[in-house]
């Protein structure tokens, strides 16, 4: 086994561990959750079973193979910002809305405490 | 309250404007006493809000910074739910002209347009800027005329005026940042009619330009993104 796989196995386990200790502690939503751990495993497998990673390899003609476990792990992540980058124009968009709603919520209950007061 | 006799609501987006702010207002209430003034006070750290509705006018304020977008939209969303029948958007550091407001609105008033944008440009006026943001504003008014099929020359006037239909939209439609060019692309895709008048402006009386040498490739960039996004949506 080159030291390369237990390196990433090394990696992927650790990632395993702590993505499932923060969905304990609820700091990440569960389908958070779930998408890191998929990743996790993904990679773990991979690094695990040399034998694909190096068929995978082949096909793809790639001479060193865990250099496709890269490509793969840097895949994944680009998708996985990509999806966050979307989430979070979202939630902008929410912020956005709320703050514009509170604004003129604030504004009838000052002109509403001024009518009553007076 | 919805309003007014008059049915015009000034809207005017506000961060940290309270030195010249209270000028506007009053020359606003002036000349129109009938109108609604609306300052939007877009999470000023000053005493913005204070000073406005000592001046007279009705504020909104937001609990943290929006940018103008974010600001303009909040008054449109007011005029919307007010059933305002025009609005129009006046800048708070005085470059606008009260004089010049009713050029602005007539058009909209006599039904030739659903909008009506002032221009610094379509006429030789004393406006003077300097050399880089004039070629940066006649860039993109070359190419919102090409997007819009129709001759811009103002695009980033901040001075306007819309009626009920253009109220509603920008109600629900309005970019957050830097939305001056790309909300005439959003006219145009709804099929409402922009009109451009020649109007006189002044230069900013305090504050500061909220585009910065360096802030403006990335204006330019964003602006330009903006508008093939919205025509091709």
């Amino acid at each position: 086994m080159e030291r390369i796989q237990i390196l990433s196995m090394m990696l992927s386990l650790s990632l395993i561990l702590f993505v499932m200790h923060l969905g304990r502690r609820r700091v990440i939503k569960e389908q958070y959750c779930l998408l890191w751990l998929l990743f996790g495993v993904v990679m773990l497998v991979l690094s695990m079973n040399t034998g694909w990673l190096e068929q995978l390899a082949s096909y793809a003609r790639i001479v060193y193979a865990p250099s496709l476990l890269f490509l793969v792990g840097i895949t994944l992540s680009f998708v996985l910002i990509l999806h966050l980058t979307v989430v979070v124009s979202k939630l902008t968009e929410r912020i956005v809305l709320l703050t514009q709603e509170l604004g003129l919520m604030k504004h009838e209950h000052e002109l509403y405490e001024k009518a009553n007061t007076r | 309250m919805t309003s007014d006799s008059s049915g015009i609501c000034i809207v005017i987006p506000a961060f940290n404007e309270e030195i010249s702010i209270p000028y506007v207002i009053h020359a606003l209430l002036r000349r129109y006493p009938d109108f609604t003034v609306l300052v939007v006070n877009d999470g000023s750290s000053d005493l913005t809000a204070e000073v406005a509705a000592a001046a007279g006018a009705r504020v909104v304020t937001l609990p943290h910074n929006l940018g103008i977008g974010g600001a303009v939209q909040t008054g449109y969303l007011y005029c919307a739910r007010k059933g305002f029948k025009i609005a129009v958007q006046v800048d708070a550091d005085g470059q606008h002209k009260p004089e010049e407001l009713a050029k602005i609105i007539q058009p909209i008033v006599d039904g030739r347009a659903d909008m009506v944008l002032g221009s610094r440009f379509l006429e030789k006026t004393s406006y003077r800027s300097t050399l880089g943001r004039r070629v940066g504003i006649f860039i993109l008014s070359k190419l919102v005329s090409l997007f819009v099929r129709q001759s811009v020359t103002d695009p980033t006037s901040g001075f306007r005026a819309v009626n009920r239909r253009g109220i509603e939209l920008f109600a629900r439609d309005y970019s957050t940042d830097y939305p001056e060019v790309d909300s005439l692309v959003l006219l145009k895709k709804h099929r409402l009619r922009i009109l451009e008048v020649p109007v006189e402006m002044d230069r900013r009386q305090a504050g500061r330009s909220s585009i910065t040498p360096i802030r403006s490739m990335y204006y330019m960039l964003k602006v330009t993104l903006s508008i093939m996004i919205k025509s091709f949506r």
